[in-house]
């Protein structure tokens, strides 16, 4: 079926719930995109490594694939580089923390705020720079960037700032002190490549790691995600986030911090998760753009046949829930979670997925 | 202090994550005279089994989970040495890991954790794990679960090469394996021949309690 909107048009008329062509869709596809480039055997390592080889799979993939969204997604062991953490860096393997920074309390008082235009902070930053210019005018664009507790994490090892938020406090403060200064060099950084949006890894809000006081104490208050998610919007970028965890603290990250974006993920396994006709039917989608769910392992294990039908079977339920509430396009078909960056990942799933959006996502309330 | 005051401080240093006082607890204990065993039992396991509880209630989270876990191993450091051998034996050996090339194991420690409060003799073999350490530890013990955790895609592989390994050296049948992370799932766990997938900690021991 011919398209009536461009993207830009489909994603704006979606942002402010107005009727669309079709539904908006994009399947986290970042790190995989590499593929797409030349013969498709860049490394990992050299993706994550190079500005213009980082660019160049967005531009690449928007090519192949034509997305409605393009989100720069590195991984989530920018941050931890920079600061000191040794990261892991295998050719097809997504980069990790194998010996965090932090073995004892005293060492948070070490951490400093390094300079985003040194080590991997500044390929992120010039590097989502070239893909803006490059598709500013095609797609929505926008940068992606760890929260200050997740940053945290990443750095200090996960146990041991969980069971420091109780034995050693303060020092914990400190150290997320450090990461949200940290975070607002980087958001200048991401302003300076003027992105239309920036999303935001507020992975720890989830109700299986954090309760809401302690959510809140250590990440959702004002001084942390509360002046990060404020500078986001004074510096001109929709303030966006991505949480792929079970059980998100949808309460405090969609009607409290109120995004543009809220991607998330389904799993149907566990209790309480919620599907995504729970999500519209709650009134989240009332507040923002929810974008999600489809499970990312179907990309890699499934058939093209296979995710056609668990891609019209989201569209379907999405549909009637979205008229059920009175909206017209408030959720964008996507993966749950980013679409694993794998060799093995097949890329016709994810051509399969947004053409099958395409040709069935239209929203007609009256049928 | 009596028998029933140490256990039950024993049972609450655990469910408040005070490592000092299970400790302090289970010297006093074994100093008593109480029996290692019991002391597990009725103090350290019945906390942790509160901890579980409280946990599954979405009323304490991962840090209270992680330090009461830290009690509880402060706990059984004291308390191991004084259980008789021959007891110990009696345990169906764990060994759980995360899979090579991936280092992210906080699932897995409570996956542990949960195991070894419901008695289970857990070898951990730590993160980024070879097939052959998985292998080696089923061939040490005779079998008993293998169990693998893996936050990655790329990673899944290893845990096919596990359950070839197994296969392989005839350590297959002698084994329970269970599969657990965020790009696991039941359907992978029976492509790749292996015998439960689990969601979490709490899924992983009803699942084996309930196959073993």
């Amino acid at each position: 079926m011919a398209e009536q909107m461009n993207h830009i048009q489909r994603a704006v008329a979606s942002l402010q719930d107005q009727p669309v062509d079709r539904l908006t869709t994009y399947p986290l596809a970042m790190g995989v995109c590499r593929r797409c480039v030349g013969d498709g055997t860049m490394k990992y390592s050299d993706w994550v490594s190079d500005p213009k080889k980082f660019a160049s799979a967005f531009i690449a993939g928007q090519k192949a694939f034509d997305f409605d969204f393009a989100i720069g997604l590195m991984d989530l062991s920018v941050m931890a580089g920079d600061l000191g953490a040794h990261v892991r860096m295998d050719d097809q393997n997504t980069p990790f923390v194998d010996d965090p920074l932090i073995k004892n309390p005293e060492d948070y008082e070490k951490l400093h705020v390094p300079d985003v235009r040194k080590g991997r902070s500044h390929v992120l930053l010039e590097g989502t720079r070239q893909f803006v210019d490059a598709l500013k005018n095609d797609v929505i664009t926008a940068g992606f960037v760890e929260g200050p507790l997740l940053a945290l994490t990443q750095t200090a090892g996960a146990e041991k700032v969980f069971m420091d938020m109780v034995n050693n406090r303060s020092a914990v403060h400190h150290a997320l002190d450090v990461m949200t200064a940290f975070d607002v060099d980087l958001v200048k950084g991401f302003a300076e490549a003027k992105p239309a949006g920036l999303v935001w890894d507020y992975l720890w809000g989830n109700y299986s790691c954090l309760g809401d006081a302690q959510y809140d104490e250590f990440e959702g208050q004002h001084k942390y995600a509360g002046k990060l998610n404020k500078l986001t919007a004074d510096m001109g970028m929709a303030f966006c986030i991505h949480n792929c965890a079970d059980l998100p603290h949808l309460d405090t990250q969609v009607k409290k911090f109120a995004p543009a974006i809220y991607s998330m993920a389904y799993y149907p396994l566990i209790p309480g998760s919620p599907a995504p006709k729970e999500v519209i039917g709650k009134g989240y989608a009332d507040k923002c753009l929810i974008g999600g769910e489809i499970d990312p392992q179907l990309f890699v294990r499934g058939t093209p046949e296979k995710m056609q039908q668990t891609t019209m079977k989201l569209v379907q339920e999405v549909k009637t829930a979205l008229c059920a509430r009175g909206l017209h396009s408030k959720y964008c078909i996507a993966s749950g979670c980013e679409v694993p960056p794998s060799v093995t990942t097949k890329l016709e799933n994810i051509a399969t997925c947004v053409e099958t959006v395409k040709q069935y996502g239209q929203v007609d309330c009256a049928k | 202090m009596k028998r029933e005051e140490i256990l039950a401080g024993i049972e609450k240093a655990v469910v408040g994550g005070k490592r000092v006082d299970a400790v302090k607890l289970s010297n006093e204990a074994i100093a008593s005279g109480i029996k290692a065993l019991d002391a597990i039992d009725l103090g350290m396991i019945k906390g942790m089994n509160i901890v579980g509880d409280k946990y599954a209630a979405h009323e304490y989270f991962l840090p209270q989970v992680l330090l009461a876990a830290d009690a509880m191993y402060g706990a059984l450091d004291v308390l191991l040495p004084h259980i008789p051998k021959d007891q110990l034996g009696k345990r169906i050996n764990v060994a759980i890991g995360v899979v090579e090339g991936d280092v992210h194991d906080i699932g897995k420690n409570i996956v542990k954790t949960m195991l070894t409060a419901a008695g289970y003799a857990v070898n951990d073999l730590g993160r980024d794990v070879a097939p052959e350490k998985f292998i080696a530890s089923a061939r040490e013990h005779n079998g008993g679960v293998v169990a693998m955790s893996t936050l990655m895609t790329p990673t899944l592989e290893g845990m096919k090469m596990v359950m070839d390994g197994l296969i392989e050296s005839g350590l297959r049948m002698k084994c329970k394996c269970i599969i657990g992370g965020a790009p696991t799932s039941q359907e992978y766990a029976d492509d790749i021949g292996a015998d439960f997938h689990a969601i979490n900690a709490q899924e992983a021991v009803v699942k084996l309690k309930a196959a073993l």
